[in-house]
């Protein structure tokens, strides 16, 4: 076991030499300056209600990922999602300790009912797992509902102040997403990672050359269900209220989109998924005066008399076949096709006759 | 002679000129004047959102038809603006992002609707730390306007988080509804003398025998508020009712022929069902279609909804609903306001109202009560003339005819009148229609009692 | 302690542990023909009911008789489904079956919507009200008939499986499809034809579902994880299986809601289902074909 700690460690420290001196490199450093300047110019609506899920879906969607790359797809995330919020408030208000500690041990709590579930699941295939997974997130609002004298859960409850909205906040949520990526990063980056991908490939395989796979696929959900505990607690934060509705099975499917669609596996998959995702959550529904109102009165709802409001709706209906459509057609996500189109238009006429 | 004449003349003319011109000056539509912006947060996925909006669409269309709002400040009418805030399933985590949109990006001057207690608790919050008035027409939790100092923190405990300190910020909250403890004590109250008295002379029991009531609840804040409220009330005013069985289910449940048959088991005079519509037809049917469970069902008022009396059918027939705003009960009406509304709606959108939107559509008309009393849309003042509001009662009936604020415990509560109504079988459209069983009158209504209430064909009560 | 209330909540159990049979079954000859597991499964069902309800209220046609039609139906769009979707993911990621049946989720439940509104709905019966009495019991002719209907579909896929060309194709498959192919057997129409039928169940069992309970467009996923965790028990692949575990999973969630009250209804499932899965992870009788 230390020994592949040790070595683990190794293998991240050149990782991270390595990585320092490639162009991915500065392009991030890039991209982090933008997204932490660009904020100050722009209102705290946008802040504080669209950037900010922003980042904090991306932090729960590159924890499911993390689990996902090693072959275990959870249908059942917000359970971790919920527990992380629900304990990070609980503990800060029944005990006064100050709120950030409060994430830690959400975080902390979270990982270690991760590791129960996942001592069930370690022999599980993928369908089971998945099964298991979800049903886990319907016992736990059971549980939440049934005791509801100490959680609150039912009515819900506000959480306390960490750092005051909008600008404060963003850059909290910054600054731990960006740590936790970074260390999911390295962690799928070393040995570990590689042994996820070998789990994920072919389990059988992975045992017959030796690797643990019992042992990973526990690394595995553990590390996961400390981040996505530690997305829920700043979750919880950001909205000021926790109640039973952060365990709803969408913020289970979320996640999953986010990464299938941004590209399952990678780093930068759940990062530009969660952007997609969330811009599509906020701003369809205000592009309908854009379209003159085609998705209003007058255009669609003639069409479906039967709803008067066809906009959500459309617009998750259009998300499943979005989904479909990725995982038919872009297995890897929608990154790699961003990626294409940004070097076509950066190559230069040159390389273009060459080619 | 003829100089002076001139100059008495000149100076006529430019006094005249002055008055005309300083009359004209102080009548010319303020160049501030922009139509008022009311966002209405409903949750459209739900029927109760949908029926808020319908409500709302209507009363503001009817304001602006009739010349709109007239603002002194600006000496002219403005029309209002309805702003779409929409909260799709009104969970916290939905209903804060919209409600934070419209009052820091959209700017508007009010907000009226609220619909379950948790999103509005949570989508309050915006409202209180930027002084928006918010006329809530939804939340059957209390501690909407009661989580303040001004009602003393609701009784919650010192440390619930639930508390809001920002006295000020709490003044801009409204609630025009009904509140659980509301319609719980008419329910208990009418068992307590109107059905009671019935059983006892029917059936020769004692007057020592107590009335044997069920609860059967959803599982949730709803639910769990309406049958806690229930038991206390029954407990503070020492009714003559015993709680014989007590059940619940998860929100999402399909069937409920096992809690009716162990409910069945404990021989109840009546069963109170605290669901919404789908669920609570589906019990008052399963209930006697399956479980032979043949008691008195009664309902809480957000079934008054087409959608109950059509999957209900005949299994609805000599049952009570709970109803604070009844437009199946007629015509007549034991209002006219309601004739009104009931004929515009159903012209307008081709289906009936259900009970949301009669408080939404009220909402509006106080609104404009209070701007135009107002004479500005400064919410500081509106706050003010909301709170002292002290119109005639429109589609919501309250204790005192008028709709009026309160100031003291039950802080900017309104006392609403809630009745019950029985269900009885309409053949003409196939489907049970209500009539208001209990009580007998209600202030600035003659007479609300339509029919004597009848136990229902088959009813057999819990054991002596 | 036996009372006329347990008997009567045992014999709920076994009608509604009928739908879940259905249901269960059709989720099984997929997999054990095609090892593709489907997790809007549940979403055909909820189609089902709704194309029940439309033949039944428009067209006025007998609510029996409209299992028909809603089998049809469903088994046409489960050939689409197949061949539109699922085919493209088989044999690759075992993960992209779980994500492409997410995405279907999304995509019927709103399409329901669409297409239905999300008020709650019934199919109106025309055997509405009528008890059949057994003793101290009752239980609807809705019911009695739901079993019934169930045996007979159950009988008549026995005799396909078992007597028929195409059934033996299929049961060939299920053992070894590279085998199959080779004696000769068409596996993409034996995939459609596997497919439909399963899907012609999930009509079939929401077409039930909708004349004995309410139905909105949200009301897939339950029975989805619920035919699932009969599965499990029942060991995948297997049909007895599943019949015995639809059974026992029925009768146990309403003995459960009889003791324990309604709050513990669905987490009863989960439990028994992650129990099961920590001492035998490939279920109660284990797999067959694999």
């Amino acid at each position: 076991m230390k020994r592949t700690l040790v070595n683990s460690l190794d293998s991240m420290k050149r990782g991270v030499a390595n990585f320092s001196r490639s162009q991915k490199f500065y392009f991030i450093i890039a991209a982090m300056a933008i997204v932490a300047i660009l904020p100050i110019f722009l209102s705290k609506y946008v802040v504080s209600e669209v950037l900010t899920p922003m980042i904090i879906f991306a932090l729960y969607a590159s924890s499911w990922n993390l689990l996902a790359s090693s072959g275990q797809g959870s249908l059942g995330h917000a359970a971790f999602l919920g527990i992380g919020g629900f304990v990070s408030a609980l503990i800060a208000i029944k005990s006064g300790v100050p709120p950030i500690l409060g994430l830690l041990l959400g975080s902390l709590l979270s990982a270690a009912i991760g590791f129960l579930i996942g001592l069930t699941c370690v022999r599980l295939k993928a369908w089971f797992l998945a099964m298991v997974t979800f049903g886990f997130s319907v016992i736990i609002v059971t549980i939440f509902a049934e005791l509801d004298d100490f959680t609150g859960a039912v009515l819900g409850f506000p959480t306390p102040l960490i750092v005051d909205r909008g600008l404060p906040f963003y850059y909290l949520t910054f600054a731990i997403a960006t740590i936790s990526i970074f260390t999911m990063y390295l962690v799928m980056k070393s040995k570990i990672g590689l042994a996820f991908k070998a789990i994920h490939q072919n389990e059988l395989e992975a045992k017959m050359v030796g690797i643990n796979t019992a042992k990973y696929r526990l690394i595995a959900f553990v590390i996961s269900t400390f981040f996505a505990g530690l997305a829920g607690g700043l979750f919880a934060y950001s909205i000021r209220y926790i109640q039973v509705s952060v365990f709803d099975p969408y913020y289970s499917f979320l996640p999953l989109m986010i990464a299938v669609i941004g590209g399952l596996g990678t780093i930068e998959g759940p990062i530009i998924g969660s952007v997609i995702i969330v811009s599509i959550d906020k701003y369809l529904p205000r592009i309908d005066p854009l379209l003159g109102g085609l998705i209003g009165q007058e255009g669609l709802i003639p069409l479906f008399p039967a709803v008067s409001n066809v906009g959500p709706p459309i617009r998750m209906l259009g998300l499943g076949l979005f989904l479909i459509v990725v995982v038919i057609f872009a297995p890897k996500g929608v990154t790699p096709l961003i990626k294409k189109a940004y070097n076509y238009l950066r190559s230069s006429p040159q390389e273009e006759k060459l080619k | 002679m003829q100089k002076k004449l001139i100059v008495a003349i000149v100076i006529a003319i430019i006094a005249v000129s002055a008055i005309v011109a300083g009359w004209q000056l102080t009548n010319v539509p303020s160049a501030d004047a922009r139509p008022i912006k009311i966002g209405l947060v409903a949750g459209y996925q739900l029927a109760e959102g949908q029926d808020m909006d319908r409500a709302a669409k209507l009363a503001v269309q009817e304001i602006n038809d009739a010349g709109g709002v007239y603002v002194a400040d600006w000496h002219t009418s403005v029309d209002i603006q309805l702003v779409k805030i929409d909260t799709e399933n009104d969970s916290p985590d939905n209903s804060l992002g919209p409600v934070t949109q419209a009052v820091e990006e959209e700017h508007v001057d009010m907000l009226i609707g609220g619909y379950t207690s948790s999103g509005t608790l949570t989508n309050q919050k915006v409202a209180i730390d930027n002084r928006v008035p918010y006329i809530i027409t939804g939340a059957s939790s209390s501690l909407v306007t009661r989580r303040g100092p001004q009602a003393n923190y609701g009784n919650l405990p010192e440390g619930d988080p639930l508390r809001v300190d920002d006295a000020e910020g709490m003044s801009y909250m409204f609630h025009y509804c009904t509140t659980t403890a509301d319609y719980s004590k008419t329910v208990v109250n009418f068992f307590a003398d109107a059905m009671k008295p019935l059983l006892d002379s029917t059936y020769g029991f004692d007057d020592s025998r107590n009335l044997r009531l069920a609860i059967l609840y959803r599982n949730d804040a709803f639910g769990k508020g309406v049958a806690a409220d229930s038991k206390s009330i029954i407990e503070d005013s020492n009714l003559p009712i015993d709680v014989v069985a007590e059940r619940n289910y998860p929100t999402d449940a399909i069937s409920f022929q096992t809690d009716l048959t162990a409910i069945k088991e404990a021989k109840p005079d009546a069963v109170y069902v605290v669901d919404f519509v789908a669920n609570t037809a589906e019990i008052i049917r399963e209930g006697q279609k399956d479980v032979g469970l043949n008691t008195m069902y009664i309902a809480v008022e957000c079934c008054e909804d087409p959608k109950f009396y059509n999957l209900l059918g005949e299994y609805g027939t000599d049952q009570l609903l709970e109803s604070k705003f009844a437009p199946y009960a007629g015509p007549p009406y034991y209002v006219e306001a309601i004739g009104t509304y009931v004929t515009n709606y159903q012209q307008k959108y081709d289906t009936l109202p259900g009970m949301m939107g009669a408080d939404t559509y009220d909402a509006f008309y106080i609104a404009k009560d209070a701007i135009e009393r107002a004479g500005t849309v400064d919410k500081a003042s509106v706050r003010a003339t909301i709170e002292s509001c002290s119109m005639d009662q429109m589609l919501v009936l309250t204790e005192t005819g008028k709709i009026e604020f309160s100031t003291g415990t039950d802080y900017h509560e309104i006392a609403p009148v809630t009745f019950i109504e029985q269900l009885v079988w309409n053949a003409d459209v196939q489907e049970c229609r209500s009539v208001i069983v209990y009580p007998a009158t209600a202030p600035g209504v003659d007479s609300l009692k339509q029919a004597d209430f009848v136990l229902p064909e088959g009813y057999a009560p819990g054991s002596p | 302690m036996i009372t006329s209330g347990l008997i009567q909540a045992l014999l709920w159990g076994v009608a509604s542990g009928c739908i879940y049979i259905l249901l269960a079954t059709g989720l099984n000859i997929i997999f054990g023909v095609m090892k593709l597991v489907n997790f809007a499964h549940g979403q055909l069902l909820m189609i089902g009911a709704y194309i029940a309800f439309t033949v039944t209220t428009a067209l006025g046609l007998n609510a029996y008789l409209a299992i028909l039609v809603a089998m049809g139906s469903v088994a046409l769009l489960g050939v689409g489904l197949e061949r539109f979707t699922f085919r493209k993911v088989l044999g690759t990621d075992k993960l992209n079956e779980i994500f492409v049946s997410l995405g279907l989720i999304y995509v019927f439940e709103n399409a329901a919507i669409l297409l239905w509104g999300n008020t709650a709905q019934q199919i109106p019966s025309p055997l509405e009200g009528n008890q059949l009495f057994l003793g101290q019991v009752s239980i609807g002719y809705d019911r009695v008939i739901a079993i019934l209907v169930v045996i007979a579909i159950l009988f008549a896929l026995f005799l396909l499986l078992k007597k028929t060309k195409i059934g033996l194709a299929m049961r060939a498959t299920s053992q070894k499809s590279t085998a199959s192919m080779l004696m000769g057997v068409n596996i993409e129409k034996i995939y459609i034809v596997t497919f439909a039928l399963g899907a012609a169940l999930a009509g079939a069992a929401g077409a039930l579902y909708g004349i004995i309970f309410n139905f909105n467009p949200t009301i897939g996923a339950l029975p989805t994880i619920k035919a699932f965790a009969i599965i499990i028990i029942g060991g995948l692949g297997s049909i007895p299986g599943a019949v015995i575990g639809g059974l026992l999973y029925g009768i146990a969630e309403n003995t459960a809601v009889y003791f324990l009250g309604g709050t513990w209804q669905d987490a009863i499932a989960f439990t028994l289902l992650i129990v099961v899965l920590a001492i035998r992870p490939t279920g109660i009788f284990g797999e067959k074909g694999e």
